[in-house]
């Protein structure tokens, strides 16, 4: 217990620590707080002593139309020269001298209608607003006597061309993927729901990096309670930067201790806009095309996309097939080490007396055996995804020898071992979310040890845990093992089957005051007497 | 308290609740013999012998021969062993037999129990007591008596199977004659009967060119047993006629000719059942026995148009005849003979008049020979097959 005692001190001390830091952060914020003054060379000065030592910010200086002094600053490499020089310099720079201004002073309102060929202006009065626009690549425009700038929309980070995504491919259904450009993504979704009730509002994360992150929702369909609860948890992340959506994951989840995923990423458009239609809230964020969405059911994990782009009988029977090779994946190693250490009786005696022979020469018991080369194809796979592309196929196939052919012959493991190993890596990539897959995949190992010490007792065991967690996770508040616990019954035509979308008459119940339900008109099922006389005339009367 | 502290708790727990219990019943496959199949025989000094057969996985998977301890199994069926121990009771007797085994005897797979002849009219209870025991044996293990030893039996080289035990398992499986799992056969013996039916099994003669030892046991006859001894056995017709009584017939072919026709017809069964009625009638007893059966015809060799209703009843006819008369001799042989109620009429007279039974349950066995039973047959013919009229045969020989 004197153990305990000490590290709640110690943690006591770190946390008044982390609470100075903050502290000293926030004053410096509040120092750049200033507004602009009108004295263009006082404003440059402060600008370049924030930009010190930063060779890649460009501070261009010139005069409008030979009279007034202004200045640009942009970062190089973000904004768009080409655009600048024709659209911001030229026009400025060749300002009319025969149209003499007796006036000597300049109307910014004039230079803002007249002379800039721009289309996004946004005015700035604080040092740190002119920051932010520059350090996000838009051009801040400062002019002499003037105690506001205009930040210029002419950012042109480089960008990836929108490809399919790799993670998550499909036979049928849109190829597109998100990027990492945040523009893209949101006219990717903004493509898909045109209404003007798709919401994305936006926050900076990231002492740092002031990554740009937004949260998108359909206003009227997800719940405004689970709106709130999002932007409370967003709001809550003080971090010194974030590079990928994991980063928020890990500090959003209602249980991070947990080795299951609570919340979904994807990289598919059509992914994230299907579950805004479902009412759910996803999470953008700049600089990574993976996407999250919450809340999400462990059984939407297990769903692909394409599920709903296949025909609805043909889907049933895939998810049932991934439910079994679910099974396959998380016990078959497990259930081979308990059948063959406790309970020979199991198996009919023909394939006992064919795998006892195969093992005859194996020096292990059946629990090290299956561990060893459990944990040599998990390496495989590990290796095989960080391969340069170059030495990938030799890896491959010396791998398939090692785990194969050679292993046998080298007396490390039997035939019907290397089977199960094989079904095992095959199963676990059934699932399409690889990290629902990567969780079960990484909870055989303790199920196998439970298997070698206490046999199908000892799986039983580890079962009943697992289930026992899985009931008490929950995702933003809705249970993670809904809508089969608690029981939903309207909801569990898209678990234990995928209904054809005519059946599909209500949106998923995501939290508990669901008002807005129904999500299609009634009779949508095709029928010889919908396309005629019946239906025109109910239309024609509503 | 942090909940690492708290995970780190449980986990302590959890792993000491896991080693401390251990791994006391662990046993790899490797470490296992696998009987498949259990002889016991009664020597003459009255010690009990017992002779296993066990699966050698090198030699079935790998192809490489082992040489049998019992018999030479090296002579070419491989990959089965034969081994003896001998002692006053089973369990001792396997005590000796495991120091003659460098692996631990395992009975989860043991598919048949075959007790030899002399054994079988010592008493089986006692053996059956001990494989009910243990854990690991399955009640649903075949249980057959050998005509001659258990052993003999086992140490065959079946040319088909990989051993002799599969062979006498997949007799019994066909149910072609009689079959009794070790619980089936605790309950007839337990039972108000007091009397037991179990396989017989004899050795096939060699065929010519066979080597020694290459050959099967067949189940041929059936044991009969009354309270745990056997006293005698019947043949396969015989037999037939209990599983009517029994109403355990499953396949049965019967061959009939008819009056005044040259040739025979045979019928295959598709259905049967026997019902039993008990009467209780002035002090006496008396059963009802009727069975009836579906038939489809498979063979015609009589010049007759079976789609003839008439000739129909006339097969039917003698159908019923045939098993009338087949039940009649099997009751003949076990009621009046052996007296040994293997039909099970004790239970079935104990449910309807329990009263009246409880008072002559101790004399049952006098009783018995005396129950009065009436046998009713009934056949029907349900299909002559594919082809309806005589086959070969031009068209005006047959009658229509």
């Amino acid at each position: 217990m004197f153990f305990f005692k000490q590290s709640k001190k110690k943690k006591q001390m770190a946390k008044n620590q982390k609470k100075q830091n903050q502290n000293q952060i926030q004053s410096q914020n509040q120092q750049q707080q200033a507004f602009l003054s009108t004295d263009l060379d006082q404003n440059l000065q402060e600008l370049q002593n924030i930009y010190k030592n930063c060779m890649d910010v460009v501070f261009r200086q010139f005069q409008i139309g030979g009279k007034t002094k202004a200045a640009l600053i942009y970062i190089d490499g973000l904004a768009n020269i080409e655009e600048i020089d024709a659209g911001v310099l030229t026009p400025l720079m060749k300002e009319n001298h025969a149209k003499e201004n007796t006036d000597q002073f300049i109307h910014v309102n004039d230079i803002l209608e007249q002379k800039l060929t721009v289309s996004k202006v946004k005015r700035v009065q604080t040092t740190t607003e002119c920051i932010e626009q520059i350090s996000g690549g838009n051009p801040v425009l400062l002019i002499d006597q003037q105690s506001e700038g205009f930040a210029l929309g002419l950012s042109n980070p480089e960008k990836r061309s929108i490809e399919e995504p790799g993670g998550e491919s499909v036979v049928r259904g849109p190829r597109e993927g998100f990027t990492e450009s945040l523009g893209t993504n949101l006219s990717l979704l903004r493509r898909k729901i045109r209404s003007p009730q798709l919401k994305a509002k936006s926050i900076k994360i990231g002492e740092y990096t002031q990554t740009e992150v937004v949260i998108s929702y359909i206003e009227g369909i997800a719940e405004q309670t689970l709106i709130q609860e999002v932007e409370a948890r967003l709001n809550r992340i003080k971090l010194d930067g974030i590079l990928e959506t994991s980063y928020i994951e890990e500090l959003i989840e209602d249980n991070p201790y947990s080795p299951f995923p609570q919340i979904l990423n994807t990289e598919r458009p059509d992914v994230v806009a299907a579950s805004l239609l479902e009412g759910r809230v996803a999470i953008l964020q700049d600089g990574t095309p993976f996407v999250l969405v919450v809340p999400v059911s462990f059984y939407s994990l297990l769903q692909s996309s394409e599920d709903y782009y296949e025909r609805s009988l043909i889907s049933t029977a895939t998810r049932w097939l991934r439910y079994a090779f679910l099974l396959v994946s998380l016990l078959l190693p497990s259930l081979y080490v308990a059948i063959l250490t406790f309970h020979q009786e199991m198996l009919p005696t023909t394939l006992l007396v064919t795998i006892a022979a195969s093992r005859e020469q194996i020096p292990f018991p059946a629990l090290v055996e299956a561990l060893l080369m459990e944990i040599v194809f998990e390496a495989l796979r590990e290796a095989g995804l960080r391969l340069p592309r170059q030495a990938g196929a030799a890896v491959s196939i010396v791998g398939a020898l090692v785990i194969g052919q050679a292993a046998i012959q080298a007396g490390l493991a039997s035939a019907p071992l290397i089977m199960v190993v094989a079904l095992t890596g095959i199963a676990s990539f059934t699932i399409p979310r690889y990290t629902a897959g990567i969780a079960l995949r990484m909870l055989r190992f303790p199920m196998i040890f439970l298997a070698g010490t206490l046999g199908l007792l000892g799986i039983m065991l580890g079962l009943l845990m697992i289930v026992t967690h899985m009931a008490t996770l929950r995702s933003f508040g809705v249970p993670y093992l809904s809508p089969m616990a608690p029981m939903q019954g309207r909801e569990i035509k898209d678990v234990l089957m995928r209904a054809p979308w005519w059946k599909f008459n209500t949106r998923p119940r995501l939290t508990g005051d669901h008002k807005n339900i129904q999500r299609q008109g009634p009779n949508q099922k095709p029928g010889p007497d919908y396309g005629d006389d019946k239906t025109s005339k109910d239309q024609g009367g509503s | 308290m942090g909940i690492l502290q708290r995970v780190a708790k449980i986990l302590l727990v959890c792993v000491n609740l896991i080693l401390l219990s251990g791994c006391w019943d662990r046993k790899e496959v490797n470490d296992l013999a696998l009987i498949v199949g259990l002889g016991i025989d009664q020597k003459k000094d009255g010690k009990i012998m017992i002779t296993v057969e066990l699966i050698a996985p090198k030699a079935a998977g790998g192809g490489q021969m082992l040489g049998g301890g019992g018999g030479d199994g090296g002579g070419g069926g491989g990959g089965k062993i034969v081994r003896s121990g001998t002692g006053t009771t089973v369990a001792d007797a396997i005590s000796n037999l495991q120091e003659k085994l460098p692996r631990r005897v395992f009975w989860g797979h043991t598919k048949v129990i075959v007790f030899g002849e002399r054994a079988a009219r010592a008493g089986i209870r006692q053996h059956l007591d001990f494989l009910s025991r243990n854990p690991q044996a399955r009640l649903r293990s075949n249980v057959l008596v050998s005509k001659g030893t258990a052993k003999s039996v086992l140490e065959l080289i079946p040319p088909i199977e990989q051993s002799s035990s599969e062979v006498l398992r997949e007799l019994s499986e066909s149910q072609l004659l009689l079959r009794v799992t070790i619980k089936d056969a605790l309950q007839m013996l337990s039972g108000d009967t007091g009397a037991a039916a179990l396989p017989m099994v004899k050795i096939l003669p060699r065929e010519k060119g066979a080597k020694e030892l290459q050959t099967i046991a067949f189940t041929q006859r059936t044991a009969i047993f009354k309270k745990d001894k056997m006293i005698g056995d019947i043949d396969d017709k015989l037999t037939r006629g209990v599983l009517w009584l029994r109403n355990e017939i499953k396949r049965a072919n019967i061959t009939v000719s008819l009056k005044g026709e040259k040739g025979n017809i045979t019928a295959t069964m598709i259905r049967a059942h026997t019902e039993f009625v008990p009467k209780y009638e002035k002090g006496k007893w008396k059963m009802i026995v009727k069975a009836t059966t579906e038939d489809d015809i498979i063979l015609n060799g009589t010049k007759l148009d079976l789609l003839n209703p008439k000739y129909a009843k006339m097969v039917e006819k003698e159908l019923e005849n045939q098993m009338n008369k087949r039940i009649r001799d099997a009751l003949k042989k076990v009621q009046k003979e052996m007296k040994a109620d293997i039909f099970g009429f004790a239970e079935i007279f104990h449910q309807k008049y329990p009263r009246e039974w409880n008072r002559v349950k101790n004399r049952w066995e006098e009783i018995f020979p005396t129950v009065e039973v009436v046998v009713k047959t009934k056949a029907y013919v349900r299909r002559p097959g594919i082809d309806t009229a005589p086959q070969g045969l031009p068209e005006q020989e047959v009658k229509k």
